[in-house]
């Protein structure tokens, strides 16, 4: 029996909950899993590479073998279909899931918003390919359409290698990032980059476990976890030096106005700038593998909603 | 004895020559691993070499011998971006396990934006060699000030003209 999971129209960190529930019920019993993207509107790169994070936990039996890949229906709307392509979804969802649908051939995305497309990160030499990259793609955008000193384009590329680390060094799995431009007109009426970053590993909870429950007793939990990596600076490693990489993306944030969101297990975590209504902690949401991080830098200047 | 790194050339020799950039904490480790082995005289990284100083071999000792002191040199010239794990992992730990004096040069403001809270949160000192030799203190203020203090004692720097202050040695 096949289970289905509907992917919202309209994918991005506020509709990810709607997914993750549909997930965990669905994914209750083992049994081959569907997702059914084919009415799919839009998605952001946190959409995108939480559906791949799915895929990633979804395949059963941890087997490679095509009956054991979950199934995913792609958009039928062209010009969504064109953009998943751009941002290389289908290029890494060709190994999780058995694809139904037209899709297109890749093409490289190079004069568009997509600054780094759908990238898996497995290892240290995958981040290097990624500071690398961003930086040769990301200057001119950063400091031209969003207004950021040149000099912050280093700071940027810290911010990705620490969230990228994050995977390599906690997950116990690949995982995978993708950060792109666009203006967001909902929220901020001005242009925004957008870092996400996803894996279905063991998530903050697990990885932390061993050396801060105790510290937390009947609090532990995921978002517990989440508070200590993020507010604490807390590192499963006991070297004084380690949690320096989150730290340093909050700093990274407050100088430029930017946002941070963590997801991981049941609990959300967010450092939340004035522009934003988002909540800091959230705790009780449908349960998800691994963990997915949100950084948001917008367009320098006035930021009132 | 002032040991010269060329950080780039260390890199260059530690990870795939295509990569600039000292990230991760993988790449921090091996980098750091070859700059030890350069500052213990064994060679170990492409990129060192020793500048014959007032100390002579094995470091530089003050002309009372009150003890040797370490200085390393580091040019950070054609390095790309360092994260937070790469500055903890060389820089941190080099002035935390080895106690050594760390003289970085070739520091653009992102380098020392990501050097500068890893030393300050672990209470550790480094300096700053600009292009025209005088020399800016980075991390936290008292280690800093006593850094500058001992290297003055040692005749390792001295005071300029002006307030600022210079190395001493080649």
């Amino acid at each position: 029996m096949t289970r289905l999971v509907e992917v919202p129209a309209q994918f991005d960190d506020r509709s990810f909950d709607q997914f993750a529930g549909a997930f965990a019920e669905a994914n209750k019993d083992a049994e081959r899993l569907l997702f059914d993207a084919h009415a799919a509107e839009w998605a952001s790169p946190y959409g995108l590479v939480g559906l791949l994070a799915a895929g990633q936990a979804a395949r059963r039996g941890g087997s490679a073998g095509a009956a054991d890949r979950p199934l995913l229906t792609a958009p039928t709307n062209p010009e969504v279909l064109s953009y998943w392509t751009r941002a290389g979804f289908f290029r890494e969802a060709a190994e999780l899931f058995e694809i139904h649908g037209k899709v297109p051939r890749a093409k490289a995305a190079e004069h568009s918003d997509v600054l780094l497309p759908v990238t898996p990160v497995r290892a240290a030499e995958d981040v290097h390919a990624v500071v690398s990259k961003i930086q040769q793609r990301a200057s001119a955008i950063l400091a031209s359409e969003l207004g950021l000193d040149p000099k912050a384009t280093m700071g940027f590329a810290m911010a990705l290698s620490e969230a990228c680390q994050n995977i390599v060094e906690h997950a116990g799995t690949g995982g995978w990032v993708a950060v792109q431009a666009y203006h967001w007109r909902r929220k901020l009426a001005r242009r925004v980059v957008v870092i996400a970053v996803a894996d279905a590993g063991v998530g903050f909870r697990h990885s932390l476990e061993p050396t801060q429950s105790k510290r937390f007793g009947d609090r532990w939990g995921d978002a517990a976890a989440l508070e200590a990596a993020l507010v604490q600076g807390v590192s499963r490693f006991r070297d004084p030096g380690r949690g320096q990489g989150l730290a340093g993306i909050r700093r990274y944030l407050v100088r430029w106005d930017g946002k941070i969101a963590i997801r991981s297990g049941t609990a959300r975590i967010a450092i939340v700038p004035k522009w934003d209504e988002d909540v800091p902690l959230k705790d009780g949401l449908p349960p998800f593998p691994g963990a997915q991080v949100l950084i948001i830098i917008p367009e320098q200047g006035s930021t009132e909603p | 004895m002032i040991q010269y790194i060329d950080m780039h050339a260390v890199l260059q020799q530690s990870v795939s020559g295509l990569y600039t950039d000292l990230v991760t904490r993988p790449t921090g480790r091996v980098v750091r691993e070859r700059i030890e082995q350069a500052i213990a005289g064994l060679g170990g990284a492409e990129g060192a070499g020793g500048a014959g100083g007032a100390g002579g071999a094995g470091g530089a000792g003050g002309p009372d011998g009150a003890g040797e002191m370490t200085i390393a040199r580091i040019d950070f010239a054609g390095v790309g971006c360092i994260d937070y794990s790469c500055a903890d992992e060389i820089v941190a730990k080099l002035l935390r396990d080895r106690p050594a004096v760390l003289v970085l040069s070739g520091i653009s403001e992102g380098h020392r934006e990501a050097i500068e809270p890893v030393l300050t949160g672990h209470g550790l000192a480094a300096l700053i060699e600009r292009a025209d030799g005088t020399l800016d203190v980075l991390g936290a203020k008292g280690a800093a000030a006593a850094l500058l203090d001992e290297l003055v004692a040692r005749r390792c720097a001295a005071r300029r003209p002006g307030g600022t202050y210079a190395l001493t040695l080649a």
